[in-house]
């Protein structure tokens, strides 16, 4: 899958990159308008994270150019204006999502994943990880072919954990992509432990292996164990 | 009363006073060149007595000639010469008809004559009727075509005002568009016009410059605090980390969390202040209320807190995001500062709403409990919850008080 990343600021572009290679994503960056326009109009990409505030000029006019295009490429909107203006007026032109600064990585990877599995793959979307297959259409999940029960929060937090599948994901992010602002975090890791406790019960009696493991003081990483 | 009514009443009494005291001195002046004329034939007719008395030494016929009656009355004493009107009876039209009388002295001889000449003063006052018939009829046209002329004519050379005027009603600074204006001749409503148009072009500059400030602030603060998280996320990936150092990476997680929420909630509050949220539509407050109960179902299940709510249909005319903001901040306060099997009640009509819940008393002056960074030391807030509350109700004109009673405390709004 290859990902183009728009973004002025060099730290966040490389943590950016980095995080989604290791996730097993191509990536290519550019860091003011004009590169950007060059790589959008000369190259194809699955999903393209666009930060609005460009030296050079405005990235919803990137965004306009792709749809004028009619370009396949998915579009991630990616600001710190959390301006509620802009973000009607990105998703209007067509971007796919629009996630405001400052994010977690695995939430970014999780919504990437979203954008590419809605242009990819028209009709079912499978995901399927080991023995677990998700069809994200009809929100079920099944072990072998035989369906297991989870709560809305269950079946979150197993998507959240398969998009970002190998990766050490913070207790914060958890708390973050389940409850937005809602919860403070220490509310919150008492919920996360619980949610946690109930999906690796169900996985494990569904027939799986234990894929979620603790990182302690930390998180949880979702891999083979 | 409209501009035109006012001048209009204005106009008409002071036409009404004018030509009311000027006609009266009309009436009198003419009456009196009138009648002066009278007199001048009638001291044409003394001479000619007197000539004709002194040429031919005897009285000449009483005549009535030419509508004129002379007469001669025998007196002792010279009567002294004056002019009077009098009104005479005539027997042929049995009526009275009133006379210019000059009286006048004549000596023949020995003998005094009080020589009366007279002339028929009726045409005198038909001419004077006549002349004010005319002037008042005039006078009175005059009203009437002042009347039409300002119905009409005045009120379209007052059209620009008008449009001016709905242009400025329909005027909305969300639209971006300054002001429209219609051409005119006219000099006033050319400076209206102007200044209308710069004032609202300023109005939308500033309101830009305003809105790029908070969202540039926004920007500049937030990309760091990105920049920390995702390196934050790059280093738990490190397998090599030990749990001490793990655990200064989560504190620093925490850090970075509460920083951003707290710079997300100053630029709330100053884009609230600022009034940047003026998209509004119709919400059903009821249907938002549950919406939020729900979304904070978790919360309240692990507290145990029993919720009782008495809604009623409450459509309120607010712009989406604050409505929800609002509410969530005393939703989530009325559960944060709760106690294990609590209570929170929630009463909503079209006057009030009322979210009271159970918990311990406040730790400070119940008085300061809207002001920003006011909270309890073990409250994780950012303690700007309630101040944005109190803003967003502000913007609205609703009232919003907290009170503490029964060891219950209680958040009203008024709408």
């Amino acid at each position: 899958m290859k990902i183009l990343i728009i973004e002025d600021e060099k730290e966040l572009s490389s943590s950016i990159a980095d995080y989604l290679i290791q996730e097993g994503y191509h990536c290519e960056s550019a860091a003011d308008y004009y590169s950007a326009v060059e790589k959008t109009e000369l190259y194809d990409y699955d999903c393209i994270l666009l930060d609005i505030t460009l030296p050079g000029g405005n990235g919803l006019s990137i965004l306009r150019q792709l749809k004028a295009n009619h370009k396949m490429d998915g579009v991630l909107i990616i600001s710190a204006k959390n301006s509620l203006d802009d973000r009607v007026s990105g998703l209007q032109l067509g971007a796919d999502d629009y996630l405001s600064k400052p994010f977690h990585l695995s939430e970014l990877s999780a919504r990437i994943a979203a954008v590419i599995r809605r242009r990819k793959f028209e009709g079912s979307n499978i995901i399927r990880y080991e023995d677990l297959t998700i069809d994200t259409l009809s929100k079920t999940v099944s072990i072998h072919n035989k369906n297991i029960e989870l709560t809305r929060k269950e079946y979150q937090l197993l998507l959240y954990f398969v998009a970002n599948k190998g990766r050490v994901i913070s207790k914060n992010a958890i708390a973050e992509h389940l409850w937005g602002d809602h919860m403070d975090m220490s509310e919150s890791y008492d919920f996360i432990y619980t949610h946690i406790k109930n999906l690796r019960k169900k996985l494990i009696e569904g027939g799986c292996v234990d894929y979620i493991q603790s990182v302690y003081g930390m998180g949880y990483k979702f891999s083979l164990p | 009363m409209k501009l035109i009514a006012q001048y209009n009443r204005i106009n008409i009494i002071a036409i009404l006073f004018v030509l009311m005291g000027g006609s009266f001195c009309y009436y009198f002046i003419i009456q009196r060149v009138l009648i002066a004329q009278l007199d001048d034939s009638l001291k044409v007719e003394e001479q000619e007595i007197i000539n004709y008395v002194n040429k031919y030494h005897h009285l000449p016929d009483s005549s009535t000639y030419k509508g004129q009656l002379t007469s001669f009355v025998l007196v002792p004493h010279p009567v002294k010469k004056r002019f009077f009107s009098t009104d005479v009876y005539d027997p042929a039209d049995r009526e009275y008809k009133s006379r210019r009388v000059l009286l006048f002295p004549l000596s023949l001889g020995p003998k005094q004559y009080a020589v009366s000449v007279s002339k028929s003063q009726i045409e005198t006052e038909d001419l004077l009727t006549l002349i004010v018939m005319i002037t008042l009829g005039a006078v009175i046209l005059l009203l009437l075509i002042l009347f039409v002329v300002n119905r009409l004519i005045v009120k379209r050379l007052w059209q620009p005002f008008y449009q001016t005027l709905q242009s400025i009603q329909e005027f909305d600074l969300y639209n971006r568009k300054p002001a429209q204006t219609i051409d005119t001749s006219i000099e006033e409503f050319q400076q209206l016009n102007v200044a209308i148009v710069d004032m609202t072009a300023k109005a939308i500059r500033d309101y830009d410059t305003l809105k790029n400030f908070s969202e540039n602030a926004s920007h500049e603060m937030q990309t760091p605090l990105a920049i920390i998280n995702s390196k934050l996320d790059l280093i738990i990936q490190d397998h090599g980390l030990d749990e001490k150092l793990m655990k200064q990476v989560q504190g620093m997680y925490d850090a970075v969390g509460r920083l951003t929420k707290l710079n997300q909630s100053l630029l709330l509050l100053a884009k609230i202040g600022n009034n940047q949220f003026v998209a509004a539509e119709q919400i059903r407050l009821e249907d938002l209320i549950s919406e939020k109960l729900f979304q904070l179902e978790e919360l309240v299940a692990a507290k145990h807190i029993r919720i009782e709510t008495h809604l009623q249909h409450t459509p309120v005319r607010m712009n989406r995001y604050l409505a929800d903001m609002l509410l969530s901040n005393l939703l989530s306060n009325a559960i944060r500062h709760n106690v294990d099997g609590g209570k929170i009640t929630i009463q909503l009509d079209t006057a009030t709403m009322t979210i009271c819940n159970s918990g311990p008393t406040l730790p400070f002056d119940a008085a300061l409990i809207f002001d920003r960074f006011q909270k309890s030391d073990f409250s994780e807030g950012t303690g700007l919850g309630l101040a944005i509350a109190k803003q967003i109700c502000d913007n609205y004109h609703f009232r919003i008080s907290y009170s503490h009673r029964d060891d219950l405390h209680f958040f009203t709004i008024w709408f």
